[in-house]
């Protein structure tokens, strides 16, 4: 039992030496640009050389599909940093959160302050105190709309804004939360 | 963001079926070209030879009566977008300030900042505001400064940038000052560095915005050094002509209301998605004279008829997406009856060509516009609004 004992411990001290992404897959998301509320944002996942394993949700950005137009027309086309991400976000937007890089669009415009998130309280639950639109509370395919951040059902059990978030984790084995960056975390195409 | 369906979409429909067929019945009485502007789509044709209003474009700025003068440098709205005009007009139609652009680091659009090995905190370019006199004088207003909107005094206001510069990774974060004709002094009218947004002036009522995580606009209003208030979420439409309303728009872009700048107080409210006809959603930044409100909206563009206490859907005029996919921004009513309009369309880049920007002028009635030559996206063909004052048309 000593021995056995000991073993045990070894392969455990073992494993907690290793970093957490020792095993991890490259990791990124795909935003595909088919309308405000019914766009695909895919989790793309390299498992071995030229072999990727992929999840994609329905998803939304913006009112218009003017990149140019701040807080109004979907996020511009291209390749994002994420800079940050939070469990627990407290500002206007709320709980899950991934921040993303500013970008400009076609004529220069700088679109800024965007995120792929939904719509859930702090600690990551719902609050409709309304019949109306909460802000905090997925109500239905029209929170799709933004003005300008991705945005993913916070609907069912798991949610899809779940699945995006433990995707990430889980995937790429990457497990920090605040201000990080992580090179083209997002492409953003037509 | 919520759009209300059942009962009411159901009502519409209805109201949709009787109003199309009472359209047809009446079109047949009143004809494409009566006095009654009636809703359908644009017909667009190229030939625009003598824009309606003075514009600005890369670095000339082109009116009437001057041609083509030399600006100090290009104009560019890369802080602003369409919240707030690229160049606007004194109320003596003497000056007219413009927002640039100086680029510090080239950045590819396409590539993320990592990939182009540009740094958390870099500095990418500084927006600058410069005037423009009539004798062709040329001034930096203020480095590190973007959003100008004369008061009818000749006081400006703009925002002021903490740091110069926009920085990568960065939110650009200044305070709103006034400054007493273009050689005065700076007065802060905000107490709280944000990433702010001067809109417009509405009498001695500073309108302007407070951008927010996930771009979420405020509508502040400001009365004087350290007096703001919030005045809507959403952004603005128009001020009134007589500088005491202003029509904003909801979050979701679906709400209009016509708002008593004094009071905050509001006097009347449109649901455009179950207006007749429905519309997606309408657009900020758009123009009011008389009784009427043009904005851009999901068809192309909205005109709403303002009465004692109703707000109405009076017209929506269609505009090709497929020819438009980006449809109209910042429209204008450029004659005193609210008739024609301008505007401009910009059409994004597409099977290797870059994006480019029409100037419109469209005749509501005739349901007719004309285009003027395409220009490329990146230089920033717009009108130039006037201040309040400046002319006999309503504010932006």
């Amino acid at each position: 039992m000593k021995v056995r004992a000991a073993i045990a411990a070894a392969v455990i001290a073992a494993a907690l030496t290793i970093p957490a992404n020792a095993f991890a897959y490259l990791t990124w998301f795909e935003f595909a640009r088919q309308s405000n509320t019914a766009s695909t944002l895919t989790m793309v996942w390299q498992y071995g050389t030229g072999y990727y394993g992929t999840q994609s949700w329905r998803a939304g950005s913006g009112a218009s599909t003017d990149a140019c137009w701040i807080g109004h027309g979907w996020l511009p086309v291209g390749y994002y940093d994420l800079k940050g991400h939070w469990d627990y976000y407290d500002g206007t937007i709320k709980g899950r959160v991934f921040y993303l890089q500013n970008k400009p669009c076609w004529n220069g415009t700088w679109r800024t302050e965007l995120f792929v998130h939904s719509e859930e309280t702090a600690g990551q639950g719902q609050y409709c105190p309304t019949a109306g639109d909460d802000p905090y509370c997925w109500e239905g395919p029209s929170d799709y709309y933004s003005n300008g951040c991705i945005k993913v059902s916070r609907a069912g059990s798991p949610s899809d804004l779940r699945l995006v978030h433990d995707g990430w984790h889980g995937k790429r084995g990457d497990y920090r939360h605040g201000y990080f960056t992580v090179g083209n975390w997002l492409y953003v195409h037509d | 963001m919520k759009r209300v369906f059942g009962v009411r979409a159901t009502a519409a429909a209805v109201a949709i079926a009787a109003g199309v067929g009472a359209g047809l019945a009446s079109f047949g009485v009143f004809g494409a070209h009566g006095a009654v502007p009636r809703t359908g789509p644009l017909s667009v044709r190229v030939g625009l030879k003598n824009p309606p209003t003075a514009f600005v474009r890369g670095d000339g700025l082109f009116t009437e009566k001057a041609g083509r003068s030399q600006l100090g440098a290009a104009v560019s709205g890369a802080m602003i977008g369409p919240l707030s005009p690229v160049a606007v007009r004194s109320s003596d139609g003497r000056l007219v300030a413009y927002n640039t652009w100086h680029e510090l680091r080239k950045v590819d659009s396409e590539q993320s900042f990592s990939k182009q090995a540009i740094a958390d905190g870099e500095a990418l370019g500084t927006p600058s505001l410069r005037v423009h006199d009539d004798s062709g004088k040329d001034v930096v207003l203020a480095q590190g400064a973007y959003s100008a909107a004369w008061r009818q005094d000749g006081s400006i206001a703009f925002v002021k940038g903490v740091d110069h510069d926009f920085r990568a990774g960065r939110p650009y974060l200044g305070q709103v000052v006034v400054r007493d004709g273009i050689h005065g002094g700076d007065v802060a009218w905000t107490t709280e560095p944000a990433h702010y947004v001067v809109y417009a002036w509405a009498g001695d009522r500073l309108l302007l915005y407070r951008v927010g995580l996930g771009e979420k606009l405020e509508l502040l209003v400001a009365e004087g050094p350290g007096m703001l208030r919030p005045l809507a979420d959403g952004s603005a439409i128009a001020v009134s002509p007589d500088a005491t309303h202003v029509a904003v728009l909801s979050q979701n872009a679906t709400t209009v209301r016509v708002l008593d700048v004094a009071s905050g107080r509001e006097l009347s409210w449109l649901d455009v998605t179950t207006a007749m006809p429905p519309l997606g959603w309408v657009g900020y930044s758009g123009s009011w004279v008389g009784d009427h409100i043009v904005a851009p909206a999901s068809a192309g563009l909205a005109v709403l008829h303002v009465g004692s206490g109703s707000l109405e859907l009076e017209q929506v005029l269609g505009l090709d997406h497929a020819q438009f996919p980006a449809g109209v921004q910042e429209p204008r009513f450029v004659d005193g009856a609210g008739n024609e309009i301008a505007a401009t369309a910009d059409i994004p880049p597409s099977k290797g060509n870059t994006g480019v920007s029409f100037l419109l002028q469209c005749d509501r009635i005739a349901r007719i516009c004309e285009r003027g030559e395409p220009a490329p996206a990146k230089e920033w063909l717009r009108p130039v609004d006037d201040a309040p004052g400046a002319s006999d048309e309503g504010g932006h």
